[in-house]
């Protein structure tokens, strides 16, 4: 009789501090969001195959469900009319918040002004959409290059023979390209030996390709800078097939399970990276639109800051996926940016 | 009169091999470490998997048709074998059986709806181009499979890339020098040389160029066209797994990705291969020349730093001149 009774107390109580925690968050969120069912958001995309795109969305999704608001999701799979279009469409259902995800500056600008004009708060990830009632998230692509860069330095000093893998015209490797520039000038003992890549499908197979033809015409190189993961693969694999990776030292940017067991390999090449989490990405963008619609101000850009992940640092903590990273590396999990005192955070 | 015909033969049936044999003149004079033996495989190894996917569409030109399926087939395997490998953790044997089985079934499914269902070779393998784009993404809404990913369930996937699988990627036999010559490589000329067999050699490859040039009259001469296209498309689909495993071998993961490139690479080198020997018709030896040649262009401009666009634009170029040697000077000297 008395277990029961011990038992009955204990679910009651702890049904209690659930629903005491539970009230909390609730009655703690500023209007409208203390009435978070009837608050929709919409995020509108104009890219979403692959890792980063995916994990992205469950960041999205984690912080709306932690907030409680009714997420709509619009995906114009790289249609920039599309993507245009479907404002519209989130306009005429009424939402109250939209999250524009990447896409182009002359296809959004009107789209996003529309959108403000009917007195909906909108943040941008990844698009500048030349608007100054528009906070911008962005995870610093710039901080990205840069802090890979330093830690070739670090490993290597300011004197090599390097091989940089780089396509123009792609926004994020244009702002990587800044930092790689400013290196170089910095550090006149740091000779661009070749440049070289391509982002024809498969993006990792293609780029081993032509790695293994630029390893083969300089044989002396000794760092390669490839700041995107699928670069940076596919480098690893030409610099293995090569019988180089003694010799040679990757730095990229950006991270995934699958980067993780390849920077982990025995004798990798592949020796730093830095990324920012797609995942946290995506909850600073739904924070940031939430301290919108209870009236406050994210700020006009709100940068995400990036992480440095080395080779040692995975084998010290034995950190074998995406999941591990977040839990040893506690920066990686959480963002400290577009926070507030009600904001309630997705439970990890 | 003599002569000059003599000339524009000897253009047709070796300007090409002699356009090839410049340009090896030339990158190895310019190109720093573009001469040698090493550098020669790695010519091979990097066209091994489009060539492998355009003896693939080579037997369906055969047959006047054409699979615009096969680079999506090759990703599809891909994605297979990585599921097969790390989430259901099965061997390196059942996935390549598997992967194959797939490949094939594919095909036979493009036959039927091609034979039966008289639905057009384009279209027709064009609905199932997309098919498989869409259906490779399904089991894991999306994401790349890797050792260790996170299922949509919530578990961990324990499997691995056995080192038997990426054996078929990564191994090198030893060749004269250590370490010389990859699998893939092998794989290529064998399926090459396979392909070669049966359509120059046998009664079954003369019936498939039979269809293709007149499927009316070689029905009535008593061929059993149906079943030829079929198989047509199912070589087609089984090559084009086979491009997928060696693919995900090398990468060691299930990559996401569309495989449009692959199917336009491996179109390209087929489409060369008419200029060969003057076959002007598909022709197994003449595709994987016709890989080679691009391998051997993309290999030495690659060497001389050339920007990546230039990459596109003198594929496009071999393409364009190829055509002309296969249309302009043949359809002259019939006349």
């Amino acid at each position: 009789m008395n277990k029961i009774k011990r038992k009955l107390f204990t679910t009651l109580g702890s049904i209690a501090m659930l629903l005491g925690s539970f009230n909390l968050a609730i009655a703690g969120m500023p209007a409208p969001l203390d009435n978070p069912g009837n608050v929709k958001i919409a995020l509108v995309r104009y890219l979403s195959t692959g890792d980063f795109f995916q994990a992205y969305l469950g960041g999205v999704e984690s912080q709306a469900a932690a907030l409680g608001v009714d997420l709509r999701i619009f995906d114009s799979r790289q249609d920039a009319a599309l993507q245009a279009d479907m404002v519209d469409q989130a306009i005429a259902l009424g939402v109250d918040g939209i999250i524009i995800q990447h896409g182009l500056t002359e296809s959004m600008k009107d789209a996003a002004q529309r959108a403000v004009d009917a007195g909906i708060k909108v943040v941008a990830f990844d698009v500048n959409v030349e608007n100054s009632a528009i906070p911008q998230v962005e995870q610093s692509d710039y901080m990205l290059g840069k802090l890979a860069l330093e830690q070739a330095i670090k490993d290597n000093g300011t004197s090599f023979k390097a091989g940089y893998v780089y396509v123009p015209g792609i926004a994020p490797l244009d702002r990587r390209d800044v930092a790689w520039q400013e290196v170089k000038t910095a550090n006149p003992g740091i000779v661009e030996a070749a440049v070289f890549g391509t982002l024809d499908n498969p993006i990792a197979n293609t780029n081993a390709n032509q790695a293994r033809s630029v390893l083969q015409a300089n044989p002396d190189i000794t760092v390669m800078f490839a700041p995107y993961d699928e670069f940076a693969k596919g480098v690893k694999i030409a610099v293995d097939e090569a019988g180089m990776t003694d010799q040679i030292d990757i730095y990229s940017a950006d991270v995934s399970t699958a980067d993780i067991s390849a920077m982990r390999e025995p004798n990798s090449a592949w020796a730093a990276t830095v990324a920012t989490n797609p995942a946290v990405v995506g909850e600073v963008c739904v924070r940031s639109l939430a301290i919108m619609l209870t009236g406050g101000n994210p700020g006009s850009s709100v940068i995400v800051p990036p992480t440095l992940i080395t080779q040692a640092f995975l084998n010290s903590e034995d950190i074998k996926n995406m999941g591990d990273l977040g839990s040893k590396m506690p920066q990686f999990q959480h963002a400290d940016v577009a926070m507030a005192d009600w904001m309630p955070l997705p439970s990890r | 009169m003599e002569s000059k015909f003599n000339a524009r033969y000897l253009a047709i049936r070796y300007g090409f091999l002699a356009l090839l044999a410049g340009l090896l003149i030339f990158f190895s004079i310019f190109a720093n470490g573009f001469a040698g033996p090493r550098s020669a495989v790695f010519i091979f190894q990097s066209v091994a998997i489009t060539g492998i996917l355009a003896l693939g569409v080579t037997c369906t030109l055969v047959v006047d048709g054409f699979d615009l399926s096969i680079g999506s087939v090759a990703t599809s395997s891909l994605m297979l074998s990585a599921y097969m490998l790390v989430i259901l953790e099965q061997n390196a044997f059942v996935a390549v059986v598997v992967c194959l089985i797939m490949g094939a079934f594919v095909g036979f499914l493009n036959g039927i709806l091609i034979v039966r269902m008289k639905v057009p070779d384009l279209l027709a393998t064009l609905g199932m181009m997309f098919l498989l784009i869409g259906l490779q993404r399904v089991p894991t809404e999306g994401r790349s499979i890797s050792t260790g990913m996170r299922l949509p369930s919530g578990e961990v996937a324990e499997g691995v890339f056995s080192t038997s699988f990426l054996w078929i990627g990564r191994h090198r036999f030893d060749f004269f020098l250590e370490k010389l010559i990859p699998v893939s490589v092998l794989i290529f000329l064998g399926v090459a040389f396979l392909v070669w067999l049966f359509l120059e050699l046998t009664r079954h490859g003369r019936l498939m160029y039979a269809i293709g040039s007149n499927e009316r009259a070689a029905s009535l001469a008593g061929t059993n066209v149906n079943f030829y296209k079929i198989l047509a498309y199912m070589i087609s689909g089984v090559t084009a797994s086979i491009g997928g495993i060696l693919l995900s071998a090398r990468l060691g993961r299930g990559d996401i990705a569309s495989g449009n490139n692959l199917l336009l690479d491996s179109v390209a080198a087929a489409l060369i291969g008419f200029a060969v020997l003057g076959a002007a018709k598909p022709n197994a030896l003449g595709t994987a020349i016709g890989a080679l040649f691009v391998g051997v262009l993309l290999q030495g401009l690659t060497m001389m730093n050339a920007p990546y666009y230039t990459q596109d634009f003198v594929k496009g170029g071999v393409l364009v001149i190829a055509l002309v040697f296969t249309f302009a000077l043949t359809a002259r000297s019939h006349k």
